[in-house]
């Protein structure tokens, strides 16, 4: 690529310096990169180490481009480079996963809203999101990358620790922000958080031994199948969250979380039948 | 110390055992594995690359023991490997891919990283592409990424499956170099179905079948399996192992010859195709 236009002298004497303001300096880098004419008058005038730097930051901004919309929020809250970049490869951290999430809330939102029982469906799929992602987040099902991973040294338990964290953070900050719209109680808004968590920590469990969205779907059945007698009319709409209900959630999430201690190494290693 | 050391190795999946009791050994070079569709190559690598945990049988790698979680990952951090079919992100660029890989290689340092991730880049000639997406890659140069990330770090012990498939004349040259440098202090293992790869950069080869071994040793020595059994004739040979049509319009045939049969120098490729077609060598009289 060769240029029309070349530096002047003083531009190229203040860059020199070391005086230039960034913008100008930004505008010299860009122009030798693709202009041989000038980077050959720059390097006499510039002492050699100083040039090796300056090359370095030329090439981290053309191959290190402005990373993408989570990446970038990511780095805004504080999160490390190094793992911004592990979750910004989240399938379930995308706009496509965000979209579908918004799609079922609403829905769900709507049902509350329409009928007295309504509420029912909201109990039931709110505590299904952050299962259905936290399962998306590393089953090599929808990770492409997830072989890769594997034979990596970085910790799959880490990996998927951090994963889940980041996409329960994400899905229960949005299904909590519906769930305040619902009708009726204000503290329905937290309800379904605790069968959430025992559902998410069971499906860790459970994908210790079978894949995990297959693990996320026997589950997802099991809880189907225990909240629907509420939709019965006469039957207690609420049951799922009444306090026998959540002990027994929380039963299950220390169990669970345990399960995920004892058999931590299975993470290690590709499960099953891979693709 | 062999890198390598794979004793009995079984993995079944249902009723069907990709890995029927394999044993191999392999050390410092670049060893070939040959082997038909379905052979049990991509299970035997998928386990060297600690993947896959076999049903039963033994594997050290680098001196550790594969069994063990925490040798695992001392191995893990000394391995590079390329699956048969890497998937990628394809929303990331070429650039971020490979970095994203550095990170899952515990590369923190973001400096450092960055230049590493150029270095594997320019080593596989994907430099001018980095800022390109993934997705917009043609197939061969996703191939080369994958290449490059299995190169992060300078592996003591490369497993590439399949390294060469997909690759144009100029790129195949390009990693017989890269490889041939790499077996001067390391391990690399590959598969292929070029036979041509395996003369021209194995130090050793591995013809492995319906999950054995069939054969382990030197190009030559493979070669030499064939010494005496190749043959070229104006006329198709029905009783040779396998034969075909030359361009010369003469037939290439492999076999156990007939008598006063013109004899010509056999190829790697030739003594693949004895060796898997079970023909025994005549005994000499
Ligand atoms: N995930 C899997 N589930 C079920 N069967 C499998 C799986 N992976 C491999 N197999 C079977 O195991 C056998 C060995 O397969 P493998 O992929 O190891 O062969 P290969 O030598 O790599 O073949 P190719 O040259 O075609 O790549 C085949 O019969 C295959 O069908
Ligand atoms: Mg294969
Ligand atoms: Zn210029």
């Amino acid at each position: 690529m060769s240029s029309t236009w070349h530096l002047e002298e003083d531009v190229l004497d203040r860059y020199v310096g070391g005086i230039a303001p960034p913008a100008l300096a930004a505008s010299v880098e860009a122009h030798v990169v693709g202009c041989a004419t000038c980077r050959e008058r720059l390097v006499p005038a510039v002492e050699p180490p100083r040039l090796d730097r300056v090359w370095e930051e030329v090439l981290e901004r053309v191959d290190a481009p402005a990373p993408g919309p989570v990446e970038r929020l990511l780095l805004r809250l504080g999160v490390r480079d190094d793992t911004a970049r592990l979750l910004a490869a989240t399938p379930s951290l995308r706009g496509a996963w965000f979209l579908s999430l918004l799609a079922v809330l609403g829905l769900a939102l709507l049902s509350a809203h329409a009928t007295d029982r309504g509420v029912v469906v909201f109990l039931a799929l709110a505590p299904l999101l952050p299962v259905a992602g936290v399962a998306m987040s590393y089953s090599p099902l929808t990770d492409p990358v997830h072989e890769l991973a594997t034979a990596a040294p970085y910790s799959s338990l880490r990996l998927l620790v951090v994963r889940s964290a980041a996409v329960l953070t994400a899905t229960v900050l949005l299904a909590g922000a519906a769930a305040m719209l619902l009708p009726g109680a204000s503290w329905l808004a937290v309800a379904w958080l605790l069968p959430a968590l025992a559902l998410t920590a069971g499906t860790l469990a459970l994908s210790t031994w079978f894949e995990p969205l297959h693990s996320a779907l026997g589950l997802a059945t099991l809880w189907l199948a225990v909240t629907a007698p509420a939709f019965a009319p006469g039957s207690d709409p609420l049951l799922v969250v009444r306090s026998g209900a959540q002990l027994v959630c929380l039963a299950v999430l220390v169990v669970a979380l345990g399960t995920v201690a004892v058999r931590r190494d299975a993470f290690s290693l590709s499960r099953g039948r891979s693709v | 110390m062999s890198a390598v050391r794979a004793q009995g190795l079984v993995k079944a999946y249902g009723r069907k055992r990709a890995l029927d009791g394999l044993s191999l050994t392999a050390g410092t070079g670049v060893t070939g594995l040959l082997g038909p569709n379905g052979a049990g190559k991509t299970t035997l690598l998928r386990t060297v690359a600690t993947v896959l945990a076999p049903d039963e049988g033994q594997l050290r790698l680098l001196g550790r023991d594969t069994s063990d979680p925490k040798e695992r990952v001392e191995i893990r951090r000394r391995l590079g490997y390329l699956p048969q079919e890497p998937g990628f992100h394809r929303s990331f660029s070429t650039f971020e891919m490979v970095d994203y890989v550095a990170v899952l290689k515990e590369q923190t340092e973001r400096r450092a990283r960055h230049d590493e991730v150029r270095r594997v880049l320019e080593l596989v000639g994907l430099q001018d592409v980095s800022s390109k997406k993934v997705r917009a890659l043609s197939g061969g140069m996703r191939r080369r990424l994958g290449l490059a990330q299995a190169l992060l770090g300078e592996p003591e012990l490369l497993v590439l499956d399949e390294p060469t498939a997909g690759l144009d004349p100029e790129q195949r040259m390009r990693f017989r170099d890269l490889m041939s440098r790499a077996g001067e202090d390391r391990a690399v293992l590959l598969s292929t179905h070029q036979t041509e790869d395996v003369a021209a950069l194995c130090s050793s080869v591995v013809v492995v079948d319906r999950g054995r071994t069939l054969f382990t040793g030197t190009v030559p020595s493979l070669v030499a399996v064939a010494a005496g059994r190749v043959w070229v004739d104006e006329v198709r040979d029905a009783s040779a192992l396998a034969g075909w049509r030359l361009g010369s319009g003469l037939f290439h045939h492999v076999g156990n010859p007939p008598s006063g049969a013109q004899l010509v120098d056999a190829t790697l490729e030739d003594a693949y195709l004895l060796l898997l077609g079970g023909q025994p060598a005549p005994v000499a009289a």
